[in-house]
């Protein structure tokens, strides 16, 4: 009795803390946009203006205001998700939307990626140059040559053919309308992988309202990933239609769209051997509606019904429900094979239709990866280690043993969803620990996994992705704690 | 529950031993394997932590030093310009900068150079002018480019040209230590 009221007490602090922490999360995104839109600022590309209508309220975005918004918005969102199983649905989904709003009417935030994208689609459309051979140098005097990082001027495409082929029509727009569209097109991917992670949550019994905030209120997803209109969002979008499919049992489909999401970023092919030797596994109708219509499976009638809920609840270790035997093994061996005839004919065509827009180059993503895997940032936890060790920073050796590192991972989680681990789990592992061995590490690399971190049955996915995003955000700080003048 | 079936399937995976079988879920009992993949983690986090925390010191060590560097240079020549350009010895690992800038206004590189070599540690927001020399308009900071070597950098020899190019302005030596 006391209990109770004592929780009644505590949930009466609910609705305030998560109105004072909405407050600090809609205040620091409103700063950071509206400083933004003035431009001039290190931390804001050149860029034609397409936030003009927002200038003169706010001023010239520096670190450390830029740093001080950072860091109060990811306090406000680990306050936030700690209440998330506490508040409503549509408190959830209002204040994600609104997030993605306000980014989305301001400036590009942190990131040139944006005018490569335009630079390789107008090199395409409107120069006939293909972009996986040369460039944005071969189109020095295109209005977006100016706008596109000085490091990648030179260099050609890394982007899978089916997200260039998908970004070329935006180049019929001019370099401001093309913006807007890609400023759209994040928006939208950002969106439709909010939704599938919605429903991805409800379908394996895991909150939903977690699951949605830990996505679409993250500040990484919110201020790095839609403020850049990075088309990671493209990938992940694609990456939770797969795993929505395999839910609805069609796995073929899934196979195909993993393969989609790879041609998108090539990071994305991770999913397909965790899904051929997982996804068989996953059915919708899963115990807790079981429990619900109080009909359970009967391989789990030997556990408590509450056992059930708790277990449910908390997303660990849930064991999956075991195939009916009513599947035959010939329905099961289909089911095995279907996701990988469903890559296989996705990769055939869309290789046919990469080799048809962009000859051989546009096939070769194996080149592309190569040689961005060379790549060295300052904010990569190899680098960091390096330094850590007395070194100046990575050497041709490290490289070689981060991949030796990357593969043993690999493996041992392939033969763990062998053995019944969740694919959807072993999938995001694999994808953060991509980012962590990179030596060369984005802020928007450390998205891949969250999304399927949120609808994990492991938890310890979501808290491993947070700590290596939250340890992103603490390398930032430096020039908060030592300004240069 | 207890015993949890493995896959039922035919063909290869019903010859292989009950270990290697795929299998519609995890077996109970993974407890120590959990265990065991968690402590790996908590301590790859811990390192991770670690580096972090390492690196921002060392980055906020650095950003201390060129706030040090900034101000001698501006201290030194007199000139309170902006537009300065810093070069760190990251091959060396030391904390041995050059400091330049235009020794009359004007945009950066556009006229004659000074650079002061620092070193040593920051004491009162300032650090020991080792030496310096001056570099045409235009030019890169190399040897072949430099002129009017003075403190430690012309015993050292960092100067290639042993006269001011032609029309370059008076190019004084500076006072060097702190």
């Amino acid at each position: 009795m006391n209990g109770a009221i004592s929780k009644d007490r505590g949930r009466r602090w609910v609705p305030p803390l998560a109105g004072a922490l909405t407050v600090v999360l809609l205040a620091a995104t409103i700063e950071i946009v509206l400083d933004g839109a003035v431009g001039h600022s290190p931390l804001i590309p050149k860029s034609p203006q397409i936030a003009g209508w927002l200038t003169g309220i706010g001023e010239r975005l520096g670190f450390r205001v830029f740093l001080i918004a950072l860091l109060a918005y990811a306090g406000a969102y680990g306050g936030i998700l700690l209440l998330a199983r506490r508040i409503s649905s549509r408190f959830a989904i209002a204040l994600t939307v609104a997030l993605q709003l306000i980014v989305f009417a301001g400036p590009i935030l942190l990131s040139t990626d944006v005018f490569s994208y335009i630079a390789y689609a107008r090199m395409g459309i409107v120069h006939g140059i293909n972009p996986y051979i040369h460039g944005p140098t071969s189109i020095v005097g295109d209005p977006v040559y100016h706008y596109v990082g000085k490091d990648w001027k030179t260099v050609a495409t890394a982007y899978g053919p089916l997200y260039t082929l998908i970004s070329y029509p935006l180049a019929l727009l001019g370099v401001t309308g093309a913006l807007w569209g890609m400023k759209l097109m994040a928006l939208l991917a950002g969106a439709g992988t909010l939704v599938l992670t919605w429903r991805c949550a409800r379908l394996r019994e895991i909150d939903r309202r977690f699951a949605l905030i830990a996505v679409g209120v993250n500040p990484l997803w919110v201020i790095y990933g839609l403020g850049g209109a990075h088309n990671d969002l493209i990938m992940t979008l694609l990456m939770m239609v797969a795993v929505s499919l395999t839910l609805a049992r069609h796995e073929a489909y899934a196979g195909a769209t993993v393969v989609g999401a790879a041609l998108v970023k090539a990071t994305g092919i991770v999913l397909l051997p965790f899904m051929l030797l997982g996804a068989r596994r996953e059915i919708p109708d899963g115990p807790a509606a079981a429990v619900q219509r109080r009909q359970p499976p009967p391989a789990m009638l030997d556990v408590p019904p509450a056992r059930l809920r708790s277990r449910a609840a908390s997303g660990i270790h849930w064991p999956t429900t075991p195939i009916p035997p009513s599947i035959s093994r010939r329905t099961l061996s289909r089911r095995r094979l279907a996701p990988l005839i469903g890559a296989a004919a996705a990769a055939l065509a869309c290789a046919l239709a990469a080799y048809l827009a962009f000859g051989i180059h546009g096939v070769d993503v194996i080149a592309a990866l190569n040689r961005d895997a060379a790549f060295v940032s300052t904010d990569s936890f190899p680098t960091e280690i390096a330094h850590l060790l007395g070194k100046p920073g990575v050497f041709p050796i490290d490289h070689d043993l981060l991949k030796a590192g990357l593969v043993l991972i690999v493996l041992h989680l392939m033969w763990r969803t062998w053995r019944g681990y969740d694919w959807v789990a072993a999938s995001g592992w694999t994808l953060l620990a991509i980012s962590v061995t990179s030596t060369w590490l984005l802020a928007w690399y450390t998205l891949w996994s969250l999304p399927l971190a949120a609808v994990s049955r492991d938890r310890r996915l979501l808290v491993a992705t947070l700590v290596v995003q939250a340890l992103f955000i603490v390398h930032q700080t430096a020039p908060l704690l030592a300004p240069v003048s | 529950m207890s015993s949890q079936p493995t896959a039922p399937e035919g063909g290869l995976p019903a010859r292989l031993p009950e270990w290697a079988r795929p299998r519609e879920s995890e077996r109970r009992g993974l407890g120590s394997l959990r265990l065991a993949e968690t402590t790996i983690l908590i301590l790859l986090g811990l390192l991770l932590a670690i580096a972090t925390i390492n690196d921002v010191a060392q980055q906020t060590h650095v950003n201390h030093r060129l706030v040090a560097d900034l101000h001698t240079w501006r201290a030194v020549t007199g000139h309170n310009y902006r537009n300065l350009s810093v070069e760190q010895d990251l091959k060396g690992h030391t904390t041995r900068d050059v400091v330049c800038g235009n020794v009359s206004p004007g945009g950066p590189k556009e006229r004659t150079q000074v650079c002061l070599v620092l070193v040593g540690p920051v004491l009162s927001g300032r650090r020991d002018v080792s030496g310096g020399y001056y570099l045409p308009a235009q030019t890169v900071d190399e040897r072949r480019s430099r002129y009017a070597c003075f403190g430690a950098a012309a015993e050292t020899g960092l100067c290639g040209l042993s006269k001011p190019p032609a029309g370059a302005p008076s190019a004084q030596p500076l006072p060097t230590g702190r």
